[in-house]
């Protein structure tokens, strides 16, 4: 296969077509955003690729007000004729709606100028997908002669995102993105590991392949552990680290629960009628940042609002929520820049949360453990439990590791855990130096950079076969 | 486009990929609408049309597969090149290929059979409806957020294979939903209906929303959401646990229909959605549940949101035996999964739409009716628990270890319901509680659900699947938030 060509129009044949059609639209206020793009998604196990998938896509949301009410449309076309449907269709939801609707007028989008952002690197788009399956299957082999089959999944792709609003707003945005998830597995025993780059050149293939073996090498051959008796003092409760992975699950968790507007409205957050008070200890510092040079940047949202770092939690306490244009009128606060596609109705999320790194080295967090548990990964996580204590459930996965007075000493079952995220932060004893980025190369442009923690008294609750 | 002009693209395109001498190809064409009303506290809060169209085209060189989608129904000789130049790729470096078993040519289609089209009802009426179950389950100053919904779909496709396949379908479903948040003291506890965490669906006109009743269904809703508040926790103990059918419906997808999804068998989904205990060495042999627990996949189940008439690799829909009298005897499978075990496909080749790949997902995993009551079932419980409307579901990479919270429970006490009780929580191994079910009330209290939000795959795909179940007893649970 020769190198891909860019399936992407261009910042002026973007713009230019989607402000034709908002100029068209006879309301009051118009926003048109869209995401056009092209991924390749490879995804393997038994040495063989069981898919291999190439989508060119395109979304075009439009929102528009009309004597203060607002229509959403969505259409994946973007001739002229499909966009100018697409505002017709808009129009006539926000007419319907307009005798009665007091749904949130999208305030004029801010003139505030985006940051500069180096987000496509050609390479990532270019690079033929056969010399990637020529990469991935000698990595099998190599794993193979170790002993280790390999599972898992190869995405790259381009995309590029434009918002134009009939107020003059015009945002544009290229992006590139590749990742690599693989679990090795022999016998019974597994370990994962993954990597994201905006540049495909930065994927180290044998290095996460190594990454994932040692995983399952240290995985072999789990113990049963005892939980204890429910009546008893110690019943299920363990000093944990918790690795990257882990932890961005409960972040992510958080993000959604916790951090948004929309919760906050509805008083299922946490934080809800609690801001400014203290949640965790005074080392966990939670951000959502969009331009952090580490992550994945994005420079707007999908209201074209440039994206603002938010301290959602600032050294333990209670700092904010990430709004929109809609729930930020509501609570009289600027727009962070967390607007989301227009037919999304979770509201505002914050999708690139950071967790300030710590002092400790990683290396040496063992020892600061004695005896406890290392969590490589959790597994279907669940924060809907209660919302409000932000208590979760879900299992360890490909490696739950026992310690022994600062050292490793096998591999234990998977367990349950069922806890309240704030309880635990707020047992913080340590957090790694170090951070890793987490993120799916395949789920949209969001990412997460977290470090390992060193956390006491975590609660388990189950454990499985 | 008209559809007789996109007929003619795909079979130019099939017969381009014919003329390249690929094994097999296929071509999808999708179109789904899509239309979506919520209204909150009185106020309309969101209302949206979504259009979406493509085609995805899949090819078969040298026993490996390519696959390719895009929206230019024009440029579908490009998007063929590019499935068959993967496939040619992926085939170098495969040891052996697997076998995919050829099927004779279908010819049909499929309509969802209907009385009201969803789409022609005005959306003004719509909205008046939402509008007036709203203003009922607010009747009370501690429903701080009450939210109702309706949605739609119209999903028409077309499929052409080289073995000379042509099937048309047209599928529509429609969904309601409403929910009632109430705080008192920083508490804060919810009901929905029909179902938790989203919209209940079927695949229906517009009767199946008008059967939902919202507004008449609107005041139990708001009464049990505000006796949450002041309800007793639900206590920790080993108990006896009666669950209803809106809960068994997740119960039903997490341990049940996602062990038997054929791919995960073999190991596909090992790095996302995790693998199943249930091997193929487990099939005929494997005591699953009680004898009391029979569970079928049922493509051709009437209002199911995952009945079809053929599947996406054109399979014709079946039913297939899942669980019979508590022996795993069947899987969800497709064409190529289905042969390296040596069956045959179960027809639950899925793609979410027409820019996803198709996976083995479920079709309708319903539990068959018993011969029992709920009221017979309460009736014979000294001690125990009736737990309804799911809140909370987690499970592990196997699907053995599952932890599930509901939005409501209730005391049995002597045979009797008795007090309210809130969050509740209980936790189990798959065949372990399957096989403690000692009774499943009858055919009369039988409710086919919707669940409309499924993951699965990578990228991600939502799939709506269905899940039927009447009241259902389990022995020995372990409820509330203790150690198992």
């Amino acid at each position: 296969m020769s190198r891909s060509p860019s399936h992407l129009l261009g910042r002026p044949r973007l713009l230019a077509a989607l402000t034709a059609a908002a100029g068209r639209a006879k309301a009051d206020q118009t926003l048109i955003a869209c995401q056009r793009g092209a991924q390749t998604t490879l995804r393997f196990a038994n040495g063989r690729f069981h898919q291999t998938f190439y989508a060119e896509s395109v979304d075009v949301w439009v929102k528009v007000a009309c004597d203060g009410h607002v229509g959403v449309a969505t259409t994946n076309a973007f001739s002229p004729e499909a966009l100018r449907a697409a505002v017709e269709a808009a129009m006539a939801m926000a007419r319907v709606g307009g005798r009665r609707t007091l749904a949130a007028v999208p305030a004029a989008p801010l003139a505030r100028a985006v940051p500069p952002l180096a987000t496509y690197v050609a390479e990532t788009a270019r690079r033929p997908i056969a010399d990637t399956i020529q990469a991935l299957h000698a990595v099998w082999q190599r794993t193979g002669r170790a002993g280790y089959a390999l599972a898992g999944s190869f995405t790259a792709g381009e995309e590029e995102l434009a918002v134009v609003g009939s107020k003059g707003l015009a945002r544009y945005q290229p992006f590139t993105v590749a990742g690599v998830k693989l679990v090795a597995t022999r016998g019974g025993a597994s370990g994962y590991a993954a990597a994201t780059s905006r540049d495909i050149a930065q994927l180290d293939l044998d290095a996460v392949a190594d990454r994932a073996v040692r995983l399952a090498r240290a995985n072999a051959a789990p113990r049963d552990l005892r939980l204890g008796r429910p009546t008893g003092t110690s019943f299920g409760r363990y000093d944990v680290i918790l690795e990257p992975e882990a932890v961005a699950e409960l972040l992510e968790w958080l993000g959604y629960i916790a951090f948004g507007a929309k919760a906050l409205a509805e008083r299922t957050s946490p934080l809800a009628g609690r801001l400014g008070d203290r949640f965790m200890g005074e080392a966990i510092s939670i951000h959502d940042d969009a331009l952090h040079p580490d992550g994945l940047a994005v420079p707007f949202d999908y209201e074209g609002v440039p994206k603002q770092r938010v301290a959602l939690i600032e050294r333990g306490v209670a700092a904010g929520v990430v709004y929109d244009t809609a729930y930020g009128a509501r609570y009289r606060q600027p727009s962070t820049g967390h607007g989301m596609p227009y037919d999304e109705t979770e509201g505002p999320l914050p999708t690139h949360l950071t967790l300030a790194a710590g002092t400790t080295p990683r290396a040496g967090m063992e020892r600061l453990l004695g005896d406890g548990l290392v969590i490589s990964r959790f597994h279907y996580v669940n924060g809907l439990l209660d919302t409000r204590r932000a208590l979760m459930t879900g299992l360890t996965r490909d490696g739950t590791f026992l310690v022994r007075r600062g050292k490793v000493v096998g591999a234990v079952k998977n367990l349950r855990f069922t806890q309240s995220v704030l309880e635990a932060f707020s047992r913080t004893a340590a957090l790694s130096r170090e951070r890793r980025l987490i993120a799916d190369p395949g789920s949209g442009l969001g990412a997460c950079l977290a470090p390992a923690m060193l956390l006491r008294d975590f609660t388990f609750t189950g454990k499985t076969q | 486009m008209p559809t007789t002009k996109i007929l003619a693209l795909l079979q130019e395109t099939i017969a381009g990929l014919t003329r390249a001498k690929v094994e097999y190809a296929d071509a999808r064409w999708e179109r789904r609408r899509q239309e979506s009303l919520i209204v909150q506290n009185g106020a309309v809060q969101h209302l949206a049309a979504a259009v979406s169209e493509g085609c995805a085209l899949r090819a078969r060189v040298h026993g490996a597969w390519g696959y390719a989608a895009s929206s230019r129904l024009t440029g579908l000789r490009a998007t063929a090149a590019h499935a068959v130049a993967m496939a040619k790729a992926c085939a170098l470096v495969h040891a052996e290929p697997v076998p995919f078993p050829a099927q004779p040519p279908q010819r049909g289609s499929y309509r969802t059979p209907l009385d009201v089209d969803p789409f022609i009802v005005p959306l003004p009426k719509k909205l008046d409806y939402l509008l007036w179950a709203n203003q009922v389950l607010r009747e009370h100053d501690a429903v701080k957020t009450a939210t109702t919904s309706l949605e739609f779909y119209r999903t028409e496709k077309l499929f052409l294979s080289t073995e000379g396949s042509l099937i048309r379908q047209e599928i529509i479903e429609s969904g309601a939903s409403m929910e009632a948040l109430a705080a008192l003291d920083g508490e804060i506890q919810r009901r929905s209906y029909p179902m938790g965490n989203g919209v209940g669906v079927a695949q229906a006109g517009y009767e199946y929303v008008k059967s939902l009743d919202l507004v008449g269904q609107a005041p139990r809703v708001r009464r049990e959401a505000v006796a949450l508040l002041r309800a007793k926790e639900c206590p920790a103990e080993v108990t006896t646990v009666i669950l209803m059918p809106d809960q068994l419906a997740l119960q039903l997808h997490e341990s049940c229909g996602h062990p038997v999804e054929l791919d995960r068998v073999l190991g596909q989904e090992l790095s996302f959605a995790g693998g199943s205990f249930l091997d193929p060495s487990k099939r005929g042999r494997f005591r699953y549940g009680s004898r009391q627990v029979s569970i079928t996949a049922d493509a051709t189940c009437p209002h199911g949101v995952g009945t079809f008439g053929y599947d996406d690799e054109g399979v014709p829909a079946q039913t297939t035996p899942i669980v019979r009298e508590g022996l795993f005897v069947g899987y969800l499978s497709s064409r190529e999964s289905a042969a390296r075990v040596g069956l045959s496909s179960s027809g639950a080749m899925r793609a979410d739409g027409w820019n996803a790949m198709p996976l083995v997902r479920m079709t309708n995993v319903n539990l068959e009716p018993g011969t029992t009551t709920l009221r017979d079932l309460i009736a014979g419980t000294r001690r125990g628990v009736l737990l309804a409307t799911n809140r909370s579901w987690s499970i592990d990479d196997r699907r053995l270890n599952f932890q599930f919270g509901t939005e409501i429970g209730w005391e049995i006490r002597d045979g009797r319901l008795g007090a309210v009780l809130k969050n509740p929580v209980y936790t189990g191994i798959t065949p372990a509680f399957w096989g403690s079910c000692r009774g499943v009330a009858g055919r009369d209290e039988w409710v086919l659900h919707g669940v409309p939000n499924c993951a699965k795959g990578e990228p991600v795909q939502i799939m709506h699947t269905g899940h039927g179940a009447a009241p259902a007893l389990f022995t020995r649970v372990q409820i509330g938030r203790s150690h198992r």
